[in-house]
């Protein structure tokens, strides 16, 4: 009987930790905007109530729905690219590195930038980009253009390019792990059986490894759901997400109950994705055993 | 147990001695909340020299950071030099003190449209001491145009299109609403506000990028990407200078905003000597002199600018016209209709 209590008792203090932690951490913050954003802005700040104000406003005034289906463009579009660029590069890497040694300093590479600050890898895109940046200088030397373009930054495309590049190794992760674990007697036993290379990938490669797929999607979504610093560097003048709307309430318009309903919204949105994508990696799964 | 207690005592001992010197610290330092250039070292370390009071500064990037510092309590800092359109939230919110002013012997000598502006004066008690003023004035790369722009209606001329930039600020709707010919820039109403929301959407094709940070402004300039747009008078051409980057500032037929840094104590601060000693040195010719020099600023004291300024200084800071001076348009606190604006200023850049 002691020893059970005792055994009962070291377990909850393991478990009491991370709990606590997601407690104090998550859920009191969470909590705590979910009640702001029932309160009503009154100059100078704001006072407490339980009113719905904060999300009327934002369900009637065009300009949030039209934020977040920009801001839901633009995360689905970083989605694509990053797939685009991450799926060959990973297939590569997996496949066709022979040397362990090679493929995991070639993996290290995809991963180091991470390391870096990403303010300093945004602002390198600045200099790339710019009217006077390399690419434009390299296309007026070369004589493919006759003066600079201002099409490369200050738009949606910069901030596309610039998020692909920044979440890609977000993509790379999950697609590796689900590639290298995709058992090499299956593609094996699909090539005795005399179906070619681009069918072996179709039917047997590319479905073995859409969890890596539906993992790294959900990633690049959520990270550009949320990023505010895309926009303020290389975004022009359509270039504002949800994020930088939510902080402009909490800091010019000094209006957080209205910061907090909208903060909410978005934390939905990101939650919805994230259960989506987990019952279409369940749906998707195939026991390999 | 007795050798639990020893170490206990000691140890209290520490945090003793520990304490005593915080509080031996605390009886000469003060803590400003500041902009960046308003405590250099310049003037910062003759003074500290001069009174045995430590400065620590902490700098905020916009105005907006100033309330949510203070809101979060703390005694954190003792001064804090917001601008005149943020001065009356922080006073009606309860964070400031007023200021004693039998300890501030040169408080007379400053602008009077400043020390009568109604972001400082607060139920018959002054809550601010005046310290930096400017204009937000236009500003253009004189190599790139033959005539001189005067107007702001050049902002909506499509032959700039792509070189034009504009404050990512509320100040964007100031700008729209005068070329409307609605000069009541602070009082607008919601019809008016929708007329500077559809100018300002009406000229988002020819703006390059909406500008936040002073640096970002100059790297635009910089990097050829821009060619006219709004700046913080004084502050950022003089930056393109030093980079032989040929700008003018030029204040539109249409007029100008104006702006003004005062300094505001906090509410219950331990440190109220070094406070006043602050306040007096910053407001009178050290602490004046200094501000111009390093932020090319004008300063709110035109008597101490003038014993510690060349001639040439004190005019081209504008200190010998009151007239230019009386023709800004001061900010002004917008109190509720604040998020009006600020949401009018969000929906034109979510406008497609």
């Amino acid at each position: 009987m002691r020893e059970t209590t005792r055994r009962q008792l070291t377990a909850t203090a393991i478990v009491s930790a991370p709990l606590m932690w997601t407690l104090v951490f998550l859920f009191i913050p969470y909590l705590v905007m979910f009640t702001y954003s029932f309160y009503l802005k009154k100059f100078p700040t704001f006072v407490p109530a339980f009113e719905f104000v904060n999300y009327l406003t934002i369900i009637s005034d065009p300009q949030y729905y039209q934020v977040l289906l920009r801001t839901a463009k633009i995360a689905l579009t970083v989605a694509v690219c990053s797939f685009l660029i991450a799926y060959p590069l990973t297939y590569f890497l997996v496949f066709k590195v022979k040397s362990a040694r090679l493929r995991s300093i070639l993996y290290m590479a995809v991963i180091v930038p991470l390391w870096v600050s990403y303010l300093l890898r945004a602002y390198t895109w600045k200099t790339i980009l710019g009217n006077e940046g390399i690419l434009n200088s390299f296309l007026v030397w070369s004589g493919i253009l006759s003066q600079p373009t201002d099409i490369f930054l200050y738009n949606q495309f910069s901030m596309v390019v610039t998020l692909t590049y920044i979440f890609v190794p977000f993509m790379v992760m999950p697609l590796y792990a689900s590639l290298e674990k995709i058992p090499r007697s299956m593609i094996e036993a699909s090539k005795d059986l005399g179906v070619g290379p681009l069918r072996t990938f179709w039917h047997v490669t590319l479905p073995l490894s859409m969890p890596g797929v539906i993992a790294g999607a959900t990633f690049t979504i959520c990270l550009t759901f949320g990023d505010f610093v895309a926009p303020f560097l290389v975004g022009g003048p359509n270039g504002a997400m949800i994020a930088t709307i939510i902080q402009s309430q909490f800091g010019a318009a000094l209006n957080w109950p209205l910061g907090a309903a909208l903060s909410i919204i978005m934390l939905i949105i990101v939650l919805t994705i994230i259960s989506v994508s987990d019952r279409l990696e369940r749906a998707g799964r195939i026991d390999l055993n | 147990m007795k050798n639990l207690r020893k170490v206990l005592q000691s140890a209290g001992a520490v945090l003793a001695v520990m304490g005593m010197a915080t509080a031996a610290q605390a009886a000469g330092e003060v803590n400003i909340l500041t902009w960046e250039g308003y405590a250099d070292d310049s003037f910062i370390k003759p003074f500290e020299e001069a009174t045995g009071c430590k400065v620590s500064a902490t700098y905020v990037g916009s105005n907006d950071d100033f309330a949510p510092k203070l809101a979060a309590g703390g005694g954190v800092y003792d001064l804090v030099s917001p601008s005149i359109d943020s001065t009356k939230a922080l006073i009606e919110a309860g964070f400031i003190d007023p200021a004693d002013m039998s300890r501030l012997p040169r408080y007379e000598e400053i602008y009077e449209k400043f020390r009568t502006a109604e972001g400082i004066n607060h139920d018959g008690k002054v809550y601010g001491v005046p310290f930096s003023w400017g204009s937000i004035p236009f500003m253009y790369r004189t190599d790139k145009f033959e005539t001189p722009p005067t107007s702001l209606n050049i902002l909506w001329d499509p032959a700039l299109e792509g070189k034009i930039s504009l404050w990512d600020d509320k100040s964007a709707i100031y700008v729209a609403s005068r070329v409307i010919g609605n000069h009541n820039i602070y009082d607008l109403s919601d019809e008016e506000l929708e007329a500077a929301k559809a100018k300002l959407i009406e000229q988002k094709p020819l703006v390059r990028k909406y500008w936040a940070t002073a640096g970002e402004l100059v790297d635009l300039y910089a990097a050829g990407e821009v060619w006219i747009s709004n700046t913080w008078g004084g502050y950022q051409s003089a930056l393109l200078a030093e980079q032989n980057i040929p700008v003018q500032e030029f204040i539109p037929e249409e007029g100008a905003e104006g702006w003004m840094d005062s300094w505001l104590i906090v509410k219950g601060t331990p440190n109220e000597d070094c406070v006043y000693e602050f306040i007096n040195m910053a407001t009178t010719e050290e602490g004046q002199c200094g501000m111009s020099n390093v932020n090319g600023y004008s300063s709110a004291n035109p008597v101490a600018a003038k014993n510690c300024m060349s001639e040439e200084q004190f005019k081209a800071l504008h200190q010998d016209d009151v007239d230019y001076l009386d023709s800004l348009l001061l900010w002004t606190n917008l109190r509720d209709r604040l998020e009006h604006y600020t949401n009018t200023w969000n929906a034109v850049k979510a406008a497609n």
